[in-house]
């Protein structure tokens, strides 16, 4: 089911009615309607795969009971950590990368002239959302490992946990430590949570239909059909898709938090205004959050983070860029923008500039930035976007096409609409979004902060109003995140 | 949670009512001038009504109507004489012309071709041919007056039945209260327009909400089959002829306007044998360096109606061999 659809409009209510109003008094009754509205959530897409996640489930809900059992006996408790990561690795290479693997040994050998036939090439569905509630359930036996946690012995709690449907499908990445220790705890209605969720979820819509769905037919029309374009529109495809894919993602994000809200639980932030960045480092910190800090704690700080040597490190960080790039998608395309990355961010590693901008936001004490924050902030954006060629690339080969294109077809040329529309209204869009999203820059989770009610109930109908004034019925209106 | 409830019934509310402001203030939504059968069982629409059409949802095409007293969407009346020189049009929406101001149609372009003649454009969204051959006939004593009748055809769309019934249904359904209220309701009306309504649409009547790509499906798969095409091709000339056969079709003032890109040669074929007259516009409008349709829509543009108007009088000055 999607959030942007008529059968969400109708389930949510529901829900919410049965939460608060029927099942209020009794948390565990509360909790079963969490699993039951997920799996119907979930099963609105493929029922069939609902088994995968009761699977995983079950699995991590032992296997984190065994870790913990274990505690004092490295070597099992070890094993058993090792068990989780090995079965939902297991899923996710299974499901997601078992083709991408097969074809790029065949491709391997074909390179150094031995031909193989594509006899073991299955056709498989991806589960959609499976990156995201794998990685979560594998967060619960980390933190249980690292004594961060204590097993749950609540099963509904925990399987609520897992499949909680604001998130399941494209996150936030929630840990165990964040979302288990509200689940298992009485919700009590508080009306600001409610009407900041509510106020989320606008701004989120706002986001995916207005500025990423509005965006995507360009976006498709410049990369379906680089060869025929000059590098002025080329470019402009990049900056656009850009903002679609910050638009659909912070989109679902905001949507997933505020809905989350609606029922008494917080989530953890996911973007913080990214492209407002003064360099890459500021950039991972403030783009998909939950990821980043996944990773962070469970594979870079394991590693040894930043505490070996500098090569050591270097190395670390390496690993994970590469092992986000293809979490994205089973497609060297994602690992060369993982490796781009990387790239991108060591110079600022090895300057010691990537903790330089943690808890401060641009132009911090002043109206308007320094001319050395534009220019940052304008670098950073740049060098991100053009690692989003890679990304939004079907192939390699694209991608390099796409770029030498740039180099080759270096003038300008007024782009026309693929269907015909005033280019002008979305350039006129696109920079009241940015300066809106610069006016609030400071709080995520508060997108109309503003003490007057007659300027909030404005901005909510002049919200309302451009979803109508850019409402595309063409569109395929799915994120794009879930095909990861 | 009552204060939220209440709260959010207000804020709703007020919202609705903005955008209900919002749109009405900047004229977003189309209006549709109201629709009837005559006592000849023609459909058209209710005399005397002027208003704006608009396409897209932030008027990217915003254009001006009048219906005449005859109930067609024209800036002149209908009054035919044996004195002077009339042109008949009868078409669809192509002639009907919603998408234009409506002194800007092909027949005011053609009148400027053509000095001292009178044009009547006898166009309503929806019309096939057998429509037009029978508004032809019901109208035979105007039609007697008029000197040439040129009838838009779309031949892809306008000759799949071979009879002609009035549509009383679709006629009743229009005027009812549901439709009275989403007309007079701006928001609905212009939601219904955009496009946002539709899943509750299909919700409503039933149909799956999310199989909005079939339909086009369907009508490529039509046309795939070679075969299939020539079976189509033939039954719409049967239709063809059924329809003349039932309401005549007089060869010496009455011709069609087609665009041979898009019509069967078999169609065009059977014409040529049968001594019917054709103006063609698609070499025309292949050989435009500017493009002759609207962008939102597939209607003629001001520079596809000055190609159309080209190709009507270029025809009736040859055939009445005037300057």
């Amino acid at each position: 089911m999607l959030f942007n659809s008529l059968q969400f409009l109708v389930f949510l209510p529901l829900v919410y009615i049965f939460y608060w109003f029927v099942f209020k008094k009794n948390l565990k009754y509360q909790n079963i309607l969490i699993i039951v509205a997920s799996y119907v959530f979930y099963g609105w897409w493929d029922w069939r795969f609902l088994f995968l996640i009761l699977f995983s489930t079950v699995l991590d809900f032992y296997l984190g009971q065994q870790i913990y059992k274990n505690t004092e006996n490295k070597k099992k408790t070890r094993y058993w950590l090792w068990l989780s990561v090995f079965f939902n690795i297991g899923l996710l290479g299974f499901f997601k990368y078992y083709n991408f693997f097969i074809d790029s040994f065949i491709d391997m050998f074909s390179a150094v002239g031995y031909e193989m036939k594509s006899t073991w090439t299955l056709r498989i569905i991806l589960p959609v959302g499976i990156s995201f509630y794998t990685f979560q359930t594998m967060s619960y036996s980390f933190d249980i490992y690292q004594k961060k946690l204590k097993p749950t012995k609540n099963f509904v709690a925990f399987a609520a946990f897992v499949a909680f449907f604001p998130q399941l499908v494209a996150g936030p990445i929630e840990r165990a430590s964040n979302l288990l220790s509200q689940i298992t705890t009485k919700r009590i209605f508080k009306y600001n949570q409610s009407t900041d969720g509510l106020k989320l979820i606008l701004w989120g819509f706002f986001k995916k239909l207005v500025i990423a769905d509005s965006l995507a037919p360009i976006v498709d029309d410049i990369f379906a059909n680089y060869g025929s374009y000059p590098a002025s529109t080329l470019i402009l495809g990049v900056c656009l898709f850009s903002f679609q894919l910050y638009g659909d993602f912070s989109g679902y994000s905001d949507i997933a938090i505020g809905t989350a809200k609606l029922f008494g639980i917080e989530l953890l932030s996911n973007f913080k205004f990214p492209y407002f960045s003064r360099n890459v480092a500021e950039f991972w910190k403030r783009w998909h959050v939950s990821l980043s800090n996944w990773f962070k704690y469970y594979i870079y700080i394991p590693m040894g983070g930043s505490t070996g040597s500098k090569l050591k490190s270097l190395r670390n960080v390496m690993v994970v860029f590469l092992i986000s790039g293809l979490w994205h998608g089973a497609n060297w395309t994602f690992v060369v923008w993982g490796a781009i990355h990387s790239v991108l961010y060591i110079p600022v590693f090895l300057m010691n500039d990537n903790r330089k901008y943690v808890n401060t936001v641009i132009a911090e004490n002043s109206w308007l930035p320094s001319f050395k924050e534009v220019g940052q902030v304008l670098l950073t954006f740049i060098l991100v976007s053009f690692s989003y060629i890679f990304f939004r690339s079907l192939t390699i080969t694209d991608a390099f096409s796409y770029i030498v294109q740039i180099k080759t077809n270096f003038w300008y040329e007024t782009y026309m609409h693929p269907l015909g529309y005033r280019m002008l209204d979305f350039y006129v869009l696109l920079a009241v979004f940015i300066i809106y999203e610069y006016i609030i820059r400071t709080d995520e989770r508060s997108p109309f902060k503003f003490k007057n009610p007659v300027v909030r109930f404005l901005l909510y109908a002049i919200i309302i109003m451009s979803i109508l004034l850019f409402y595309d019925d063409g569109v395929n209106r799915s994120f794009i995140y879930f095909q990861f | 949670m009552k204060k939220l409830i209440l709260k959010s019934i207000l804020y709703i509310f007020l919202i609705l009512l903005f955008v209900e402001v919002t749109i009405r203030i900047l004229h977003l939504y189309t209006e549709d001038p109201p629709r009837f059968i005559d006592d000849f069982g023609v459909e058209k629409r209710v005399p005397g009504h002027t208003g704006y059409s608009v396409t897209g949802n932030r008027n990217q095409n915003y254009s001006k109507f009048s219906i005449n007293k005859s109930g067609f969407n024209s800036y002149r009346e209908f009054t035919p004489t044996a004195s002077k020189f009339e042109i008949a049009l009868v078409g669809d929406s192509f002639i009907e012309g919603f998408h234009q101001d409506f002194d800007t149609s092909t027949g005011k372009k053609i009148e400027e071709q053509l000095p001292n003649k009178e044009v009547y454009e006898y166009g309503y969204a929806g019309y096939d041919f057998s429509n037009q051959i029978h508004l032809i006939n019901a109208y035979k004593k105007d039609f007697d007056l008029i000197d040439e009748i040129v009838v838009y055809l779309n031949y892809e769309y306008d000759l799949d039945r071979g009879t002609y019934e009035p549509d009383y249904d679709r006629i009743k359904m229009l005027s009812s209260t549901t439709f009275k209220i989403r007309d007079n309701i701006k928001i609905l009306a212009y939601g219904s327009k955009i496009g946002i309504l539709e899943p509750l649409k299909r919700l409503v009547s039933g149909k799956p909400i999310e199989d909005e790509e079939q339909d086009f499906k369907n009508i490529d798969e039509k046309t795939s089959d070679e075969a299939e095409q020539r079976t189509i091709d033939l039954q719409r000339i049967e239709n063809f002829k059924s329809l003349i056969g039932l309401f005549g079709f007089d060869k010496t003032k009455t011709a069609l306007l087609l665009d041979s890109r898009k019509t069967s040669q078999l169609f065009l074929d059977y014409c040529d044998q049968n001594n019917i007259d054709i103006i063609d516009f698609g070499e025309n409008f292949k050989n435009s360096k500017k493009p002759p349709t609207l962008i939102y829509d597939e209607h003629w543009n001001n520079h596809g109606r000055d190609l159309i108007a080209l190709s009507i009088s270029n025809y009736v000055k040859t055939k009445r061999h005037l300057n």
